[in-house]
């Protein structure tokens, strides 16, 4: 069955390019979109996706945030965070909020598709830009 | 034939979904893709693209440095920049710089097929926040004529720019010199010019300086959310 995807970032030329990604993998379907954290609340709660890919920095609410609240609404929706923030601190602010996983864009292309299989199944995915591949 | 775009973006991401943007129009295709605007020149120059789309905010040498070095080997290059910013100083030199399409990266799945149209047509695009701050920018340069005001002049080469944002990211001189393939000495007498002519006296004031006039980008803190309204499950 395929794993059911909602992406969450203010840019739609990243949207666009994440999508591209995901879409290359035939088990992988993108099943909306949204551009900030309040948008993405809604779609959580009508779509109902296995994995919300989501950035951490957004207007009206920001990622950490949104994830928290996903958390509490929504149990057994898993998050997946894709951000330009390569830092371990922000890492485990996203963790305690309720992330399965963490990378940062600059490496998407090697990591995006092995992070959101991971994240579908429960198993935790972290890899920051100096310390690729973390997953546990 | 097919109109040839060069890309330059830091971020694969976004250099992915810019392509997919670009190439589902027929009749375009991406011939080439850079991850900074060193990469981007060697590769414009070698593939001749009919467009370049540079980013602003890229590493070792920005979209602004890249654009006026990309024009000065052959003004007949049509560059689109992308940025972040529509902030007036950063508008400002990219048109100083020679560009003919400024496009807000947050607009770009809405206006960047438009401005490539716009130069293959040989006009230019700009965001519309740029036709204001041209006009404004008229209007004032009317008014500082009128009172024998002299213009802006730019302080820095185009070689000491380059040093600035390579130190401003935190590169020894070694490493600058090795980049740029100069001595180290003439790093260093490069260093000592640019704080004199920019009245600096540390490396500290020249990461500020590097930062308020859009040299390099810095990534900011994330804002607390503001959303008034918060849907219930």
């Amino acid at each position: 069955m395929a794993v059911r995807i909602l992406l969450v970032d203010d840019h739609p030329v990243v949207r666009q390019g994440l999508r591209t990604l995901l879409e290359s993998r035939s088990h992988l379907e993108i099943v909306g979109e949204a551009s900030d954290g309040v948008e993405a609340l809604e779609k959580v709660a009508s779509l109902k996706p296995d994995v919300v890919v989501l950035d951490v920095t957004m207007p009206r609410m920001n990622g950490i945030e949104a994830c928290r609240l996903i958390q509490q609404r929504n149990p057994g929706r898993e998050v997946l965070f894709v951000t330009q923030h390569d830092s371990p601190q922000m890492m485990r602010e996203a963790l305690a909020a309720g992330a399965r996983g963490y990378v940062v864009k600059s490496n998407l292309a090697r990591d995006l598709v092995e992070a959101v299989e991971a994240v579908s199944q429960h198993r935790e995915f972290t890899a920051l830009a100096r310390n690729p591949h973390g997953q546990s | 034939m097919k109109l040839r775009i060069l890309l330059a973006d830091d971020h694969e991401i976004v250099r992915r979904g810019l392509c997919a943007l670009l190439q589902k129009h027929d009749g375009w295709e991406v011939c080439g893709e850079a991850s900074d605007g060193r990469q981007a020149i060697e590769m414009a120059k070698q593939l001749k693209p009919d467009v370049v789309i540079l980013d602003i905010g890229m590493p070792n040498l920005n979209g602004l440095e890249t654009t006026r070095q990309l024009l000065q080997h052959d003004p007949h290059f049509k560059i689109i920049v992308l940025t972040i910013t529509d902030a007036d100083q950063v508008i400002r030199e990219a048109l100083d710089a020679g560009a003919r399409g400024f496009v807000l990266k947050s607009d770009a799945a809405r206006d960047l097929v438009s401005a490539v149209e716009a130069l293959q047509s040989k006009r230019m695009f700009f965001t519309p926040r740029v036709n204001d701050l041209v006009l404004r920018g008229f209007l004032d340069k009317g008014r500082a004529i009128s009172r024998n005001e002299p213009p802006d002049l730019p302080v820095l080469t185009a070689r000491e720019r380059e040093v600035t944002q390579l130190l401003a990211e935190g590169k020894s001189s070694k490493e600058v010199a090795s980049l740029l393939n100069l001595s180290t000495k003439t790093v260093e007498t490069h260093r000592s010019n640019i704080m004199r002519k920019l009245g600096l006296h540390s490396i500290r004031d020249l990461v500020v300086y590097a930062i308020k006039n859009s040299i390099i980008q810095i990534q900011m803190p994330i804002p607390p959310s503001n959303a008034t309204e918060i849907p219930v499950a």
